[in-house]
């Protein structure tokens, strides 16, 4: 298929006498001949002004359009991760499965349904000797449960060993808290059981 | 004996499930299919105070761990469809599991209180004067290393008492749903001629007892040999009735009852069913 530009090319080398279909086909750039009997013939060339300066068969010379040229894709390319280098450590902690079969946890909920199965007479929260012991039994507020602990505690012979450092602080909180409770108005539903 | 369900015409029964295991050759009520044995057929029936009839007592097998008889079976057991053959309520086991688990929990995480951290006493700067905010303590809450506000405070329990009946019916869906599901073998005693771990792991592999194995008998004293060899074994535990619970039920795989155990379960499980002060129970736990 020929391109516009040949076209065009071939149109213009085309010689005037052709294009107007005057004279006898004579070749291109006819010459005025003095010694011809022929009348001398006029001859035109247009002016050329070129319309078009891109043509199909440059862009196909140019090739296809390079895209995103320059553009660096950052793909991982050292091979299959983890990778151990120089036997050094995962970044993530090893797996350590909890052992389900320790005592305590084989045993978990064991006295549960005492007062059901039982001869009626002890509560599961009688034999709850998981829990600290002035909590058995117990839901609360902060207050209420430091108020329990200092009911219990305080009037005993026996002190407790660890209070995690927070046993100077304890009555110091209590009143704090008993000021701000006093002025708020709180129910104070104890579920407890000495 | 055949082991299909009448239609149960019972008010109280209309939660019995339908009884889906395969039916054996019928034969009298009494007689049982035992394989060649020295001891005689051992069959335990028992009459219930409630026995309407209307519902068919759901039979067991009933084994030795003693394997150097010649036959493991000794006989039938009958047991009371209200506590084995109920409905499963799997919202009531699930409500247990979750009260056992969370009633005896102690929240150990503690945050400090601004009033707690370390300094804070003096006001860093001027109220006005400096072109900075105005500040009180540089342990508020609002500055970095400062006391935390509503965070956890140490010793935070979860406790709450499940209604005396919803922990009833826990019991009995478990007891239910494991029977339904095979995984309940009635023994005689828990004797046993070896004290060896070994051995006890050998009879449950044969006999497809699951990877765990819970054991209970009517007291909390056990036989020696049983003992001595499940005290190694974390997987295969033993426990009294009064300990029995919907927790350790689910965690186990196979429930190994002897005789007297089931009888006593039955018992309590019976009475708490229809006691005459239940009312009494309703009320919120208190004291």
């Amino acid at each position: 298929m020929r391109s516009l530009g040949s076209v065009a090319h071939s149109v213009c080398r085309a010689s005037p006498l052709v294009l107007r279909g005057c004279g006898s086909g004579a070749a291109a750039g006819t010459q005025h001949s003095l010694t011809s009997s022929h009348t001398p013939t006029i001859t035109w060339t247009p002016s050329l002004t070129s319309v078009r300066f891109r043509y199909h068969s440059e862009k196909l010379a140019r090739g296809p359009l390079i895209r995103n040229y320059g553009y660096e894709e950052k793909l991982w390319k050292g091979g299959l991760m983890p990778h151990i280098d120089q036997n050094k450590r995962l970044p993530i902690p090893l797996y350590r499965p909890k052992n389900i079969w320790t005592e305590r946890r084989a045993l978990f909920g064991q006295n549960d349904y005492i007062d059901i199965l039982g001869s009626g007479e002890l509560h599961p929260t009688q034999v709850a000797y998981s829990v600290p012991p002035w909590l058995r039994g117990f839901k609360g507020n902060e207050y209420q449960m430091l108020l329990r602990k200092r009911k219990i505690f305080d009037t005993s012979t026996r002190r407790l060993v660890h209070t995690s450092g927070r046993g100077h602080k304890s009555l110091q909180c209590d009143t704090c808290l008993y000021f701000v409770m006093v002025a708020v108005g709180p129910k104070l539903n104890m579920k407890c059981q000495l | 004996m055949s082991l299909t369900l009448r239609l149960a015409f019972h008010p109280r029964l209309h939660n019995v499930v339908r009884n889906f295991v395969t039916s054996c050759s019928k034969g009298a009520a009494d007689t049982v299919v035992v394989p060649k044995s020295s001891g005689t057929p051992l069959i335990i029936e028992d009459k219930w105070k409630d026995d309407t009839g209307a519902v068919e007592d759901r039979e067991a097998w009933v084994e030795t761990l003693d394997n150097s008889t010649d036959s493991t079976q000794r006989g039938l057991i009958h047991l009371n469809p209200r506590i084995f053959a109920s409905y499963p309520r799997l919202d009531v086991i699930h409500e247990n599991v979750v009260w056992q688990n969370k009633s005896r929990m102690v929240n150990y995480a503690h945050t400090k209180h601004r009033s707690e951290v370390r300094g804070g006493g003096k006001k860093p700067w001027p109220q006005k004067g400096t072109g900075r905010s105005r500040h009180g303590s540089i342990r508020s809450p609002l500055w970095k290393g400062g006391g935390v506000v509503h965070g956890p405070r140490a010793f935070t329990t979860h406790f709450y008492m499940l209604p005396y009946h919803k922990r009833v019916r826990g019991l009995i869906s478990t007891l239910s749903a494991k029977f339904a599901q095979d995984d309940i073998k009635i023994v005689e005693n828990l004797d046993m001629p070896s004290d060896e771990a070994g051995y006890l792991e050998q009879l449950c592999e044969d006999r497809y007892w699951g990877p765990s194995v819970l054991f209970v008998d009517e007291s909390d004293i056990m036989p020696r040999n049983i003992t001595l060899a499940t005290d190694t074994l974390g997987h295969m535990n033993l426990m009294p009735v009064y300990g029995l619970n919907v927790y350790s039920m689910l965690k186990h795989t196979t429930l190994v009852l002897t005789v007297g155990a089931t009888r006593l379960v039955e018992e309590k499980l019976l009475y708490n069913l229809d006691r005459p002060d239940g009312r009494s129970l309703l009320t919120r736990f208190r004291k």
